[in-house]
């Protein structure tokens, strides 16, 4: 291995000379604290090295040595439910050992050593294995059947297999390969984080990815290996929606990184999710997630590496067919990372000061999302939908990051400030954001919702839009000067607003909302448009029409549990009902 | 196109608008907030371009008067009823004067 000294120290940067036989990316371990770092740049014999830790007291002629191989990650049973830093280094076990702060140079294995899982093999000796073929499988959680698979690049038949309790690095199969190699597979692997874990054929996604959030999932829907990102100026509700998605996202598996925001964020995290339930399954949230955290107090240089430790253990759950939700908070801060370390390597900075290569790793991030067709023989499928947030400063998302963001996602969820500021939350523009989405996903609503969905949902865009066209009008010569007909347009629009689109995450009942119940809800708001219509029509004045006594009932129906959906049907015939004796009365 | 220029409506207490009768307008007598808005509703259906509503009737149907304000097809002129004008009609003037121009040139306290 490589041993080299340090030359310079800047702050997460060091030099170091005397590591010609060092590559690229390489791990080396930094001084007699054995800090870790990563190699960014090869200059002769010379090295730059980001460090993932606090580098104080560091100085000139201190020992670096390469470990020889890329910064890898751990994959195996035991991810789910843990929380990691950016490099995974398990929190939960740092903290029983050294106590709430990070020591520097701390070693401990990712993934718990010690713990005996029930190996179940599903191949028997002499069956012909593949990469990516499933061998057997772990109960990891309730709810995650952890398959354990062929590592990539080992093919042969299998020679022996058990079925038992194991600790992850026990043989539990052995492979011979067609050379004559013989493979010892543990239920433990490691892959690069750098690279994305390869896959057979990537796919067009062609299902939503029901998040149960009314303005997502009617207007705005992601599909299911799709790429989102929510930008939104600060106290706009990126970290809400991006838990709501968390909690409620039709994903197998949830991967959540927080990236440089703050603590807090994270501990809501950690005490939420062990106390809600998943509604198809019936066990905590927490079963089917991994958390990755680097707070905005710990080390940039493990923020840069965040993301990239999210998406591969994203992947990594992919190649077992699940489906995968992968939601970086913030990639702002991600990138901000970026820019401290390219500006302490003294690399020509690109806009703001950011590198060059910015959304060049940007799209690096996002393209390894999708939907795909998993190594292995048997043709399963599996997708990754990665959301990120980006918080441009002053929310003005002209800046870098979110414009090189914007080139790659298909769904935009822009927030805004105003929206936030009248308490309408969750605060997406409707009139900003926008899903390229919609036309590969309109076939799957109008199989498993309603074939009346598509047109419900443009429906209530164009009242929508209308209504900021006749709000413009209404500033200038004020409300009298709309026609009745616009007048309820306006009225439909708030009710859209108000009674639809917005929804409270902290209620029990309106934080999640089944497409069923969006269809009925919005099925009844447009009901009422073209019943109000009718009316005017028929000669019945406005305010009759704007004050039904129904509406109270049609605004109040967000409430109504998923179990009660018959009430609708109450509601649509009371609105028949008032329609109709308005026009007995008032009409002609 | 002629009898299309002469339909008119008038609307309002009876005594009033009897004598619109006499040149060919269709008199609609009513007295109640209902009355006024079905009449009203009722010309405009029948495309009457013009319909003359006393001040007083005027009054009891303020929504059914502000339909009309914004359609072209239909144009509601408040007259002044028997009792002579109760300021009405020179209310609704100035409503328009104001919105128009922006300030209230038509104020005599000026």
């Amino acid at each position: 291995m490589a041993q080299g000294k340090i030359v310079k120290v800047a702050g997460s940067l060091i030099v170091a000379e005397g590591m010609s036989s060092a590559r690229m990316f390489d791990v080396v371990r930094v001084s007699r604290h054995r800090l870790i770092g990563e190699i960014l740049e090869l200059r002769g014999d010379r090295a730059s090295i980001q460090v993932y830790e606090e580098t104080s007291g560091l100085g000139p002629g201190e020992p670096v040595e390469s470990t020889g191989a890329p910064l890898s990650l751990e994959l195996g049973p035991g991810l789910i439910e843990s929380i990691f830093d950016g490099i995974q280094r398990p929190l939960v076990d740092i903290r029983k050992k050294a106590g709430d702060r990070i020591t520097r140079g701390i070693e401990l294995p990712s993934l718990n050593r010690e713990k005996e899982w029930d190996f179940v093999p599903v191949v028997k000796p002499g069956d012909k294995v593949a990469s990516g073929d499933v061998i057997g499988s772990v109960q990891e959680t309730p709810v995650v059947l952890h398959k354990i698979m062929v590592p990539y690049g080992i093919e042969g038949v299998v020679e022996s297999i058990e079925q038992g309790s194991f600790k992850i690095e026990d043989t539990i199969a052995v492979v011979k390969g067609e050379d004559g190699q013989v493979h010892h597979l543990s239920m433990l692997q490691r892959w690069p984080v750098r690279r994305g874990r390869p896959y057979k054929e990537k796919l067009s996604p062609q299902m939503p990815m029901v998040t149960g959030q009314r303005v997502i999932d009617t207007l705005f829907p992601i599909a299911s290996g799709g790429v989102a990102a929510i930008p939104g100026p600060f106290g706009s509700g990126k970290t809400v929606v991006q838990h709501q998605l968390a909690k409620w996202a039709d994903a197998d598996i949830i991967v959540y990184v927080g990236c440089g925001e703050r603590g807090n964020e994270m501990t809501d995290v950690l005490m939420e999710f062990p106390q809600l339930h998943d509604p198809k399954t019936g066990e905590t949230l927490m079963k089917r997630t991994v958390l990755i955290a680097n707070t905005s107090d710990m080390p940039v240089a493990a923020r840069e590496a965040s993301i990239y430790t999210g998406i591969t253990i994203a992947e990594y759950f992919r190649d077992m067919g699940y489906r995968v939700a992968i939601m970086a908070d913030s990639t702002s801060r991600w990138a901000e990372a970026l820019r401290e370390m390219s500006g302490r390597l003294e690399e020509m900075p690109g806009e703001e000061g950011y590198p060059a290569y910015l959304s060049s790793r940007i799209a690096e991030f996002y393209e390894r999302a999708g939907q795909v067709v998993c190594l292995g023989s048997d043709g399963r499928q599996g997708a990754i939908s990665a959301i990120g947030a980006v918080s441009p400063p002053g929310g003005d998302i002209s800046e870098p990051v979110s414009q090189a963001t914007l080139r790659i996602v298909k769904v935009f969820w822009g927030l805004s400030a105003q929206l936030a500021y009248r308490r309408h939350f969750p605060a997406i523009d409707w009139l900003l954001s926008y899903s390229l989405y919609t036309d590969n996903l309109s076939e799957w609503f109008t199989d498993h919702v309603s074939p009346e969905w598509e047109q419900l949902r443009q429906r209530t865009m164009q009242i929508l839009q209308e209504e900021s066209e006749l709000e413009e009008i209404v500033r200038l010569v004020g409300m009298d000067a709309l026609s009745w007909k616009d007048r309820l347009t306006m009225e439909v629009a708030r009710s859209i607003r108000e009674d639809y689109l917005h929804q409270n995450a902290f209620d029990e009942v309106d934080t999640y909302t089944s497409l069923t119940k969006q269809y009925r809800m919005l099925r009844l708001i447009l009901d009422y448009a073209d019943k109000g219509q009718t009316a005017l029509d028929a000669g019945v004045n406005l305010s009759d029409v704007i004050s039904m006594k129904v509406r109270e009932r049609i605004g109040r129906a967000k409430y109504i549990p998923e179990d009660s959906l018959k009430y609708f049907d109450e509601i649509e015939d009371e609105l028949a009902f008032e329609t109709n004796e308005l026009i007995n009365r008032g009409g002609l | 196109m002629a009898d299309k220029l002469l339909k008119m409506g008038a609307v309002g207490e009876s005594d009033a608008i009897q004598a619109f009768r006499a040149i060919g307008a269709v008199a609609v007598p009513a007295t109640t907030p209902d009355e006024v808005t079905q009449a009203l509703h009722r010309l405009a259906r029948e495309g009457t371009p013009v319909i003359f509503i006393t001040e007083s009737a005027a009054r009891m149907a303020p929504e059914a008067i502000s339909r009309y304000e914004q359609t072209m097809e239909t144009a509601v002129i408040p007259i002044p009823g028997i009792k002579g004008s109760d300021g009405y009609g020179e209310q609704k003037v100035r409503e328009s004067v104001i919105k128009a121009i922006g300030a209230d040139i038509l104020n005599q306290n000026n």
